[in-house]
């Protein structure tokens, strides 16, 4: 098992050597068989391997791929060991499963790019890079593959790098996640220095051992760490760039921007569950953080114009969910609905990307209208996981995600009413915003015309991901209903089980709830987008639509307290003293190097003269002069 | 003469009897081919006698050669870059329309000088290597006569050069005053006595200085550096930078090690001097260069500031330590001048930076030879010319020559500005400039000079171990 193991992660990377190498020099139908056979060749490997990992005697077992020894200096032993247990298989499934159904569909989505091969290179240097963060044994490996997937998404964002908005863009994720990255990398240095080891598992067992729960240094780290978390997963205050990083192509959005990068942050803190316990301050505000920004993101994504834009709120708000959930102590909920919501949202961002391709590059969706009739399939498809999305009760997946962090929101111990009530408010808010988007497009007026039709490559992966929108939420049924519990039996090797509340109200009485919640949000979005569109014109236009629209306006508040002073002390600051030394520095050397100039005028005689002079020069030297 | 006498004159002996050989042959029937073929197998042959003289070093015959390990060393490091010079001299030659046989028969004369130069131990041998060195570089600056900077280039060095010899014999016939010989030993043995006090003896020194600081090109004797290396034809600049500076080093190191010049403050004073400004001129002068060989003229003042650091540290590792920056030198420098004459045609010499823009794009490996062999000279890792300031730097501290190691460094950083900036001209937008393909001997030489390039840089135990073997 430990050699397929390394094979997962090394044929992604082998694709992106080649890729990267003789990318231009390779016939262009040669191609997405390197670029998307390697991620198909991985999926089948994480299969087979699942299936034995599954049936082995214990199934809660690790396997450790130690390939070889990184560092070891000072104390510090890093190695190159990937680490497969339950929570990492979930991920490395939905990595390479998805990321090689939405390979297939780039096959024809980028077929007319000139960069097809450089897409291919990065998508497959991300899938190694995710694959590095979600396996990695010890944290600095992991800090690897964070900033490797960090590059490609980078690289990926700014892909049509000809259009400045989209290098612009590029740069906004880059920086902003940095900050993250930066906070956790300083989280890195305080583990290192208090408990000397990088390695999760020492790491998880010198942190229970060694710090009382609630002591300072335990806070400091989960902080560090969350710091890391909010900035990859576009959590508040750090979800600035997830919209605009809609520039990249559709399939980049729903790889990396929906179903794998973004969600790493929700990985990190599964990951290190141990020490968020020890820190339940900071436990408690990612529940926080996670309810505010599923609210604050439902809200933006209700007035979108965008139809990219809209589904990147969505994911915002998505994530903000599996915050709350972890928040809470559910830590399972959490990691189920991350992977429920990489199907469906994956499938809206593959069947966006197809309607914005059919259209010519629209975007606005109130420029489009009656695509039921047009593009059937899509429609279907969309509806599926927009069905999946708004949790429409028991046939979609996300029902099933969804109403365990609901009902977890309330009753666990460290949940509340207050969690619940901003979880249920969003669960009304989604769906409100997801049939406001199914109505608008794909009802009611016709607005333009699609002019050519998705092919196979891009319809096939839509149809399978739909079919895992619908059916991935029956391994794990509540308690009211059936309570089949695969899921988190399978996590429970991992990450522990939820501590309830003393008292618990049934769950039975959420659900409905949380069905009427769903339904009522589809139905005013029929009322007011189908029905009214004059009311729907009106919303349009108000003021604090607008203000919904911009993302609550933080990229203003951010632009004037962070961006242009800083561009200001810039400004001012360009001739300070070590410029002014840089400066002197070369224009010291080209002063001589045009005096030396001179002295090589070629004239013999001069020459001479030199030689002459040499001697005397030499002569002083020698004889003490 | 005695038995491991003539073993030890063997190499000498074919690289002397080579060139009788070819004349004899050019006189009956002039084909080019058969005197390349002689030329080619006479190094080889040379250089497989050298087996032979292992089991009996070390030997001094008579007065004027000594044979130990060091000799041995240079020996092999001359005749391999001769070996090479003499490969790229043959696609040089190609564009050469008369008299090409006879290149050959100068390169081994001059070749014989510096073999007898890295053998000498006497002042007789090291004058006649040197002018025999010398007088073979005359006419080979001027073999392409008619191209533009030939015979003036040839001209300035034998009258500079012719100069700087003067004073070197003017210098050995002072110490001889002095101490009554010729040889080192003995002249060692009367300096233990006597000491450096007489202003005779220090007169004949600071003569002598201008003879070899004019061949390593050290400043203040550098300015025909730019000039000859632009005029002569590439592969004759190649040899001067390389061989002609090698055999130097080496009949410098033993003379300087022997009399223990390092431990005479005013020998330090001197070298410290012309070490710091060979290295601050020599790269100061090539930054805004346009032309590739001038850069390497310039380049090459500034390693030999950089080499004769090793002549004060004092220690065997201060020997190794010159070996290892000569040997290294030696192959990146053959690279750097091999990819130019390679690149060059009948009319033009690939000499112009401009010309070389995007490379890369163009001929790719190639290009990469270049990249290796400025990094190399410029000191990055994995490439040899890193190690070889390393080691300099380290024997430097363990000697105590801080200000020199700091200057090193400090030129170090200059000098990347240099040979960064032909690394980025190669890899920008590509110019419509053609160059010619390139021999598959050619493909060779560049072979092996990255090889060995590498191999420095990555295993330099390997050439420790057979430097500690002799």
């Amino acid at each position: 098992m430990t050699a397929i193991l390394a094979l997962i992660v090394i044929f992604p990377l082998l694709g992106f050597l080649i890729l990267s190498v003789f990318g231009g020099r390779l016939p262009r139908h040669i191609i997405p068989w390197i670029g998307a056979g390697s991620a198909g060749i991985s999926a089948l490997l994480t299969i087979i391997l699942g299936i034995s990992f599954l049936t082995s005697s214990s199934p809660g077992g690790v396997v450790v791929a130690t390939l070889w020894q990184w560092i070891n200096t000072g104390g510090l032993t890093a190695s190159i060991a990937l680490r497969l247990d339950a929570l990492s298989l979930v991920f490395i499934f939905v990595i390479t499963f998805i990321g090689f159904l939405i390979h297939v569909y780039s096959v024809e989505f980028m077929a007319d790019d000139e960069g097809y091969s450089r897409f291919f290179s990065y998508m497959n240097l991300f899938v190694f890079s995710m694959l590095i963060l979600v396996l990695a044994d010890n944290l600095l490996l992991l800090y690897l593959g964070w900033e490797g997937v960090g590059l490609c998404s980078y690289l990926l964002i700014g892909f049509w790098y000809r259009e400045p908005a989209n290098g612009y863009a590029a740069r906004k994720a880059f920086i902003i996640t940095r900050i993250g990255d930066t906070a956790m990398i300083i989280g890195l240095f305080l583990l290192f220095l208090h408990l000397h080891t990088l390695n999760i598992n020492e790491l998880m067992q010198q942190a229970t051992l060694n710090w009382e729960p609630g002591s300072s240094l335990a806070t400091w780290a989960a902080l560090l760490l969350l710091g890391g978390a909010l900035g990859k997963s576009a959590q508040l205050p750090l979800q600035t760039w997830l919209p605009d990083a809609m520039a990249g192509p559709s399939p980049v959005s729903a790889l990396i921007h929906a179903a794998t990068m973004v969600t790493a942050g929700v990985y990190l803190i599964a990951r290190t569950h141990v020490l968020f316990s020890l820190a339940p301050a900071v436990q408690a505000t990612v529940a926080v953080i996670g309810a505010l920004t599923l609210l604050l993101a439902g809200f933006s994504a209700l007035t979108q114009h965008d139809l990219k834009r809209a589904l990147a709120y969505s994911t915002v708000s998505q994530i903000g969910y599996m915050f709350l959930a972890l928040g809470v102590g559910a830590w399972s909920a959490g990691i189920f609905h991350f992977m429920v919501h990489a199907f469906f949202k994956a499938l809206l961002f593959l069947a966006a990307g197809v309607i914005i391709v059919v259209l010519n590059e629209e975007h606005d969706i109130f420029k489009m209208g009656g695509l039921r009739k047009k593009i059937p399939g899509v429609f279907w498809t969309f509806l599926i996981g927009a069905a999946s999305l708004a949790a429409l009760p028991l046939v979609t997946a996300g029902f099933y995600s969804k109403d365990q962090i609901l009902w977890y929101a309330w009753s666990a111990g460290n949940g509340g009413p207050w969690l619940w009530l901003a979880g249920i408010t969003g669960a009304f808010l989604t769906s409100l915003y997801t049939f406001r988007l199914v109505f608008i497009v794909f009802f009611g007026k016709t607005g333009t015309e699609p002019t050519k039709l998705p092919g196979r490559f891009m319809v096939i992966p839509m149809v399978i991901l739909a079919a895992f929108s619908l059916v991935a939420g029956f391994i794990e049924l509540p308690h009211s209903m059936g309570h089949l519990q695969l899921f988190s039996g399978f996590m429970s090797a991992v990450l522990p089980g939820v501590v309830m509340a003393n008292e618990t109200i049934p769950e039975l009485l959420f659900q409905a709830v949380a069905t009427v919640i769903s339904l009522a949000g589809i139905c005013l979005a029929y009322l007011i987008y189908l029905k009214r569109p004059a009311l729907a014109d009106a919303i349009n236009h108000s003021r604090i639509s607008r203000f919904f629209c911009d993302g609550w306006g933080f990229d203003r508040v951010y632009d004037t307290l962070f961006v242009k002073p800083i561009v200001w002390l810039a400004e001012i600051d360009k001739n300070d003293f070590t410029d002014i030394f840089n400066t002197a520095i070369a224009s010291v050397v080209i002063i001589f190097n045009r005096a030396l100039n001179l002295t090589q005028n070629g004239k013999l005689r001069w020459y001479v003269m030199g030689l002459a002079l040499g001697i005397v020069f030499i002569l002083s030297i020698l004889m003490n002069l | 003469m005695v038995r491991e006498d003539f073993i030890c004159l063997t190499p000498l002996m074919i690289i002397a009897g080579a060139p009788v050989l070819m004349m004899l042959v050019v006189a009956v029937i002039r084909s080019y081919k058969v005197i390349y073929g002689l030329s080619l197998s006479g190094f080889i042959l040379a250089f497989l006698s050298i087996f032979f003289l292992l089991p009996v070093i070390p030997h001094a015959t008579g007065q004027l050669f000594i044979f130990d390990g060091f000799t041995i060393l240079f020996f092999v490091i001359i005749i391999l870059a001769c070996l090479l010079i003499t490969i790229l001299s043959d696609g040089y030659l190609v564009y050469q329309e008369s008299e090409k046989e006879e290149y050959f028969i100068i390169l081994y004369t001059s070749a014989l000088g510096a073999l007898v130069l890295a053998a000498a131990s006497n002042f007789v041998t090291l004058f006649l290597g040197l002018e025999m060195l010398s007088i073979s570089l005359y006419v080979l600056i001027a073999y392409r006569r008619s191209r533009d900077n030939s015979i003036e280039a040839a001209v300035k060095y034998l009258i500079l050069a012719s100069g700087a010899s003067g004073f070197l014999l003017f210098g050995m016939g002072l110490i001889y005053v002095d101490t009554g010989s010729l040889e080192f030993t003995k002249i060692v043995m009367a300096l233990q006595s006597s000491g450096f006090s007489s202003p005779l003896l220090l007169t004949g020194f600071s003569m002598m200085v201008v003879g070899i600081g004019f061949k390593l090109a050290l400043v203040p004797f550098h300015m025909w550096t730019p000039d000859v290396y632009h005029g002569a034809p590439v592969p004759v600049a190649t040899f001067i930078a390389t061989v002609s500076k090698g055999a130097v080093i080496a009949v410098l190191l033993r003379f300087f090690y022997a009399i223990e010049g390092f431990r005479n403050h005013n020998f330090i004073l001197l070298i410290t001097v012309v070490s710091i400004l060979s290295m601050f001129i020599g790269n100061l002068l090539a930054i805004r260069q346009q032309n590739l060989k001038r850069i390497l003229a310039y380049s090459s003042i500034s390693n030999m500031g950089y080499l004769v650091i090793t002549l004060l540290i004092g220690t065997k590792g201060g020997i190794d330590a010159a070996v290892f920056y000569i040997a290294s030198y030696i192959i990146t420098t053959i690279g750097a001048f091999g990819v130019i004459t390679l690149l060059s045609d009948r009319d033009n010499e690939a000499e112009k930076l401009k010309s070389y823009t995007g490379l890369f794009w163009k001929r790719p490996w190639v290009a990469i030879v270049l990249t290796l062999t400025m990094l190399s000279l410029a000191g990055i890792p994995i490439t040899s010319g890193f190690l070889a300031k390393f080691y300099v730097i380290l024997e430097g501290l363990n000697a105590g020559l801080l200000v020199l190691v700091i200057s090193l460094i400090i030129n170090s950083v200059i000098g990347l500005y240099y040979y960064l900036r032909v690394v980025t001209i190669l890899f920008s937008p590509p110019n419509d400039v053609k160059f010619p393909a390139i021999s598959p001997a050619g493909r060779l030489v560049l072979f092996i000079v990255t090889l060995g390039i590498l191999w420095l840089g990555i295993f330099p135990e390997w050439f420790f171990n057979l430097i500690a073997r002799f």
